[in-house]
């Protein structure tokens, strides 16, 4: 006789033990709106005890700076899951955040840096 | 912070050499990025007969240029369906400009990004990709035949050469240049 008992592995066939929706409360936006794919965060040094594995990694490969799109990428997220979980990380003081791409365009000297930097390549 | 992102989009056609193109410049392998829709997000998406399907993956394909010690430049492929034109809306905010690759084969296929770039008044260069063999048309008749604006550069590329990419990008940030001087 067999019986169905949980052998601690959380990924199942079926998917995610956690449904991504529980992991970031039911949330489907960040507060942050100005939280775009291309803006990078990087992890702050603060204890983490208290983090839910899923937070954990992000702050783990925050590391270095890092966009949402590549931790997104990284941990195999949706990106909106990725940019709610980001946004309660920044919120709570987990992670710093660098300037959203889309307040910098009108900017000269920054164009200028790009150029430099494709002709460096 | 002071760790600034920028962002170009490149877009053209399903099958135009997105992809390939960031691959040549990018200094890590392209990476993808998911983002799940639902049914509502969804919209023009005729899903009479299928039911229970509640979601839709579009996949992004991007990479990364470490330009200085605080500034990466993030490039962006378009989804392969022009019908996500939402996902659009997000890569073009605040970006830097786009390029829109050209198939020579099906200059058609370009069209819905030329046309998206240009009511949006986002820079883009037009980067006719050579990696499909000997082009038949001049640059005439591939301006004529997606009805350019004059002033969009156009240039020859092969996306799968990292110096051909570069130009395209380089063409792109010069030209992005030239448009902001002229607004100030």
């Amino acid at each position: 006789m067999t019986f169905e008992t949980w052998d601690g592995d959380d990924e199942t066939a079926a998917g995610r033990f956690v449904p991504l929706y529980v992991l970031v409360n039911g949330r489907t936006a960040p507060r942050d709106s100005s939280l775009d794919l291309a803006t990078q965060v990087v992890s702050l040094p603060v204890d983490t005890r208290r983090l839910e594995p899923e937070y954990l990694e992000i702050v783990h490969r925050c590391a270095n700076w890092m966009s949402v799109a590549e931790i997104g990428a990284y941990l195999r997220l949706p990106l909106t899951i990725t940019k709610v979980m980001v946004d309660v990380l920044i919120e709570q003081g987990y992670l710093a955040v660098g300037n959203p791409a889309q307040q910098k365009i009108i900017d000269q000297h920054l164009l200028d840096a790009v150029l430099a930097g494709l002709e460096r390549l | 912070m002071d760790r600034t992102s920028v962002k170009i989009v490149v877009a053209g056609g399903f099958g135009t050499g997105k992809t390939t193109l960031v691959a040549s410049v990018s200094e890590i392998p392209p990476l993808t990025t998911e983002e799940v829709l639902t049914e509502a997000s969804v919209g023009v998406d005729d899903i009479t007969g299928v039911e229970g399907k509640t979601t839709t993956t579009v996949a992004l394909d991007f990479g990364r240029i470490t330009i200085s010690p605080d500034v990466v430049l993030y490039l962006f492929g378009t989804p392969g369906q022009d019908r996500f034109w939402f996902m659009w809306d997000e890569l073009a905010q605040g970006a830097v400009g786009a390029i829109v690759l050209v198939d020579t084969r099906r200059l058609e296929a370009s069209f819905p990004a030329v046309d998206y770039f240009e009511r949006r008044g986002l820079p883009f260069v037009t980067a006719v990709n050579r990696f499909f063999g000997e082009c038949a048309y001049t640059e005439e008749e591939i301006r004529g035949a997606l009805e350019l604006d004059p002033r969009v550069p156009l240039v020859w590329c092969d996306a799968r050469d990292r110096e051909s990419s570069k130009l395209a990008l380089i063409t792109l940030v010069r030209h992005a240049m030239t448009r902001l001087r002229v607004k100030a």
